[in-house]
């Protein structure tokens, strides 16, 4: 549920990046981090383990700005990808506005990719949240990948968007994508504050 | 906090303490977390409480008397409407005693004062 | 110091703990991360840290606690050189927040547990019951500025 101060006029609202190890969730962070001014962000907060795996989470605050008089916070948080963290993506999951699913192009990370959604869903059940009514986009990452390493945006879309949800290819380690990707998910969860009653 | 405390080194000293007349609670207490090591009490008295706020009392009166030039503090007593509150201590351990009015204060910081020197 | 609330109820419990407790940082948040109210920090972005991890350090012991025995621990204590941190949970009508608050020698363990159970029944007894709001937040046709917004974070405006 995004919190919202009506004395100060603020609205924060929790975006939680989510996808199979080595998706590329920190990298789409990362990319944010160096691309907004300094002061609209705070500290990148990451968990991570010595080899730079995520343990727990990575964490950044954003300063949206003003929208309909609301000065607008997003906290956005990844998970950690492989199986054995599953209890601490549940952890990250709870309270979640929105849900970006970050998926590998890569055509051998099919499995993990539907794995992995099919993990978000059941995570969100247990929350007792249904996953067809909160906030989710996909991302097909890492679409810079030589072609015939990668699955293209319509295959991607086949095997794991069944649902059709907003979708973007994009390539976060150097940028393109990663800006569409935040708008997307902005959108649809804000839109939940613009409708009547679904807050 | 309630249930039956871990024995510590402090039961015998707490018990010669609790015997005297008109002593209704006594505690050792860690100066610096203001928390109960040890204790041997009445019904009705709130250990926990007390013990966090004699603590801090204690700790300030102690650095009070450092402050003001008159060396190390031995003993504390606050006396209020319907009893006594004593404290003594050393290395960060205090011993605090809850009495009636009407108990006799200079056996009770004799002992005290006693049990705080074990502390060394 | 400043004590900022985001729910006027918050606020006399959370001052009266501070006062009687004499804690250098209190926070107060929900499970999810997000801030209800703060005392003691400058920087609004630092709260949301703050908030973040002390949400991860809450989650994380209390499925400890349920995996090692059978419930979540009912609070954290770690003490620092200097200072110490204290964590625990309190539960009201408007549902369960965390509670932080950091303190040094001005206060102690026991100050510590003893007003943060002053402020826990304080809260239980001030939060108001939960009512869900019907009316929009927003304006119908917020995307624009959203757009605008985001493009002139990422430097496209």
């Amino acid at each position: 549920m995004s919190l919202v101060n009506y004395a100060t006029r603020e609205i924060t609202c929790k975006i939680v990046y989510y996808g199979p190890g080595r998706s590329g969730k920190t990298t789409n962070l990362h990319y944010i981090y160096g691309q907004v001014p300094e002061d609209r962000k705070g500290k990148m907060v990451s968990l991570a383990t010595q080899t730079d795996r995520t343990l727990f989470f990575d964490f950044l605050p954003l300063d949206l700005g003003s929208i309909s008089g609301f000065t607008t916070k997003f906290q956005l948080y990844t998970v950690p990808g492989q199986v054995y963290y599953q209890t601490t993506r549940k952890l990250v999951l709870q309270g979640a506005d929105g849900v970006v699913f970050v998926a590998d192009s890569q055509a051998r990370q099919l499995d993990e990719n539907i794995e992995s959604f099919q993990d978000l869903h059941a995570n969100l059940a247990d929350q007792g949240v249904d996953a067809r009514a909160i906030p989710l986009v996909i991302q097909y990452n890492k679409q810079d990948l030589p072609k015939d390493l990668i699955l293209g945006e319509p295959e991607l879309r086949d095997a794991i968007n069944f649902r059709g949800v907003p979708d973007f290819s994009a390539d976060a380690l150097h940028g393109p994508g990663v800006f569409e990707t935040l708008r997307g998910i902005s959108e649809l969860v804000l839109k939940r504050l613009s409708t009547p009653g679904a807050k | 906090m309630t249930g039956p405390r871990t024995p510590t080194p402090f039961g015998s000293l707490l018990d010669t303490l609790t015997r005297q007349r008109g002593v209704k609670a006594g505690m050792v207490v860690s100066e610096s977390d203001g928390i109960i090591i040890d204790s041997n009490m009445q019904i009705g008295v709130h250990g926990d409480r007390v013990a966090a706020l004699a603590a801090s009392l204690y700790r300030k009166a102690r650095m009070s008397a450092t402050a003001a030039g008159l060396g190390t503090a031995t003993f504390f007593q606050l006396e209020a409407e319907r009893g006594r509150l004593c404290a003594a201590g050393r290395n960060d351990l205090v011993v605090v005693v809850v009495t009636e009015a009407q108990a006799n204060v200079g056996l009770i910081r004799m002992e005290l004062l006693r049990a705080a020197e074990g502390f060394a | 110091m400043i004590t900022r609330v985001v729910e006027g109820w918050v606020e006399e419990p959370l001052k009266r703990f501070v006062d009687d407790a004499r804690v250098v940082l209190a926070l107060m948040l929900h499970p999810s991360g997000q801030v209800m109210a703060q005392h003691g920090f400058a920087r609004a972005m630092d709260v949301m840290s703050a908030c973040a991890l002390a949400a991860a350090i809450h989650a994380s012991a209390s499925e400890l606690g349920r995996q090692l025995d059978g419930k979540p621990f009912s609070g954290i204590h770690q003490a620092g050189k200097d200072r110490q941190l204290f964590l625990a949970e309190a539960e009201t009508a408007q549902g369960s927040y965390i509670f932080v608050t950091v303190f040094d020698a001005e206060s102690s363990l026991g100050l510590v547990r003893l007003y943060f159970e002053e402020l826990r029944a304080g809260l239980a007894s001030a939060a108001p019951a939960l009512e869900e709001s019907s009316e929009p937040i927003l304006a119908e046709h917020f995307e624009s500025e959203l757009n605008r917004n985001l493009a002139a974070l990422f430097g496209r405006a």
